[in-house]
C-alpha cells in the first residue's frame, strides 16, 4: 500500500505538470483539491485517465469520483481494491 | 492618434525589448525557452506549467512586457483591449491532442482544452484581471493594416490601451511579437500606431 502512495503521488505530479510541487509536499490525508493541492475540475478528467489507463479503472459513476479522489489515502485503498 | 509605447520580440534565440536585445543565447528548443524566461522573470504561478506552450509563451511575453513597461498594470481591469493573431492556430497542441488517443488511448482533457488558440487571452485575463475586449484572429501573415486599424477603432470605442501579439509556435520554432498601444506616447518612443510603423517594428527593420 505505501508503495501504491508513494507511485501515486510521482503520477499526479508528472501527470497533471504540478513543477513547484514535490512528493515529499503531499501527505497521504492532504486535500487533492480545494484548500490542499489546489487541482481543478481538468485534474479531475486526468485523474479518472489515469485510474482507467495505469489501473484499468473505469468509473462508472462520476459521483464517486470527490469521495475517491479527495486523498491520496482514498485513491489508493479505491485501486487496491478495484485494480483489474 | 495612438502611439506604441512599448515591444517585445521572442525567438528562440532572443528576446528584444523595443527593438533592443535583452537576452540572448543558443538558440534553444521551446520548453527550455520558456522555462529560462519563467525562471528569470522569478514567477510563482503553478497554473502557468499546466498551459500549452503557445500559451506559455503568450502569458511570458505579456510578462516581460510588464517588466519593461510598469505602467501597463496601472490600467483598469476593463481598460485593457487583448488583440491577437498567429497563422498557425494551435496546430501544435492539436496534433499533440489527436496522438494522446491515436492508438487507442483516452484524449487528454487537460490537453483538450487547449485546442483552441484563444485560451491564451484566458490565461492573460484570468492572471492580470483584465475584463475587456479581446479577440484572436487567424491569418496567413502578419497582418499590420488590421492590427493597426483594428487598435485604433478599440481604443476610439471602448479601450484605453491595445495589447497586441502575434505567436506561432511551429516545428519546435517560437515567433513572438507584443505591443502595447495608448491614446499618449508615454515612453516617448515616437511610434505612431499606424500600418507602417507596425509593419517595421514587427520586421525589426
Amino acid at each position: 500500500m505505501e508503495n501504491l502512495k508513494a507511485t501515486l503521488k510521482e503520477q499526479i505530479i508528472e501527470r497533471l505538470n504540478l513543477e513547484d510541487i514535490s512528493v515529499s509536499d503531499i501527505n497521504d490525508d492532504t486535500a487533492l483539491f480545494g484548500e490542499g493541492l489546489g487541482l481543478d475540475s481538468i485534474d479531475a478528467l486526468e485523474l479518472i485517465v489515469l485510474m482507467e489507463n495505469d489501473y484499468g479503472i473505469e468509473l462508472a459513476n462520476p459521483e464517486e469520483g470527490k469521495e475517491i479522489f479527495s486523498t491520496i489515502n482514498s485513491m489508493a485503498d479505491y485501486i487496491s481494491k478495484n485494480k483489474k | 492618434m495612438n502611439y506604441i509605447n512599448s515591444y517585445c520580440h521572442i525567438s528562440n534565440s532572443a528576446i528584444k525589448i523595443n527593438g533592443t536585445i535583452s537576452n540572448s543565447y543558443e538558440a534553444m528548443p521551446i520548453d527550455e525557452v520558456i522555462k529560462a524566461i519563467y525562471l528569470s522573470l522569478d514567477l510563482k504561478y503553478s497554473k502557468f506549467h499546466k498551459m500549452d506552450q503557445l500559451s506559455k509563451i503568450a502569458f511570458l511575453g505579456i510578462e516581460l512586457m510588464k517588466q519593461a513597461n510598469p505602467e501597463i498594470s496601472k490600467y483598469g481591469e476593463n481598460d485593457i483591449a487583448l488583440l491577437f493573431s498567429n497563422s498557425k492556430s494551435s496546430a501544435a497542441t492539436d496534433i499533440k491532442f489527436q496522438e494522446s488517443y491515436a492508438n487507442g488511448g483516452i484524449p487528454s482533457p487537460s490537453l483538450f482544452v487547449y485546442t483552441l488558440p484563444n485560451i491564451l487571452i484566458g490565461e492573460i485575463a484570468i492572471r492580470n484581471k483584465w475584463y475587456g475586449e479581446n479577440m484572436f484572429t487567424v491569418s496567413n501573415l502578419f497582418d499590420a493594416k488590421y492590427y493597426a486599424e483594428y487598435a485604433n477603432i478599440l481604443i476610439k470605442k471602448s479601450a484605453e490601451a491595445v495589447l497586441g501579439g502575434w505567436i506561432n509556435v511551429n516545428e519546435d520554432k517560437i515567433e513572438a511579437f507584443f505591443f502595447f498601444v495608448t491614446k499618449k506616447d508615454l515612453k516617448q518612443l515616437n511610434l505612431p500606431l499606424n500600418t507602417e510603423t507596425l509593419d517595421k517594428i514587427y520586421k525589426g527593420v
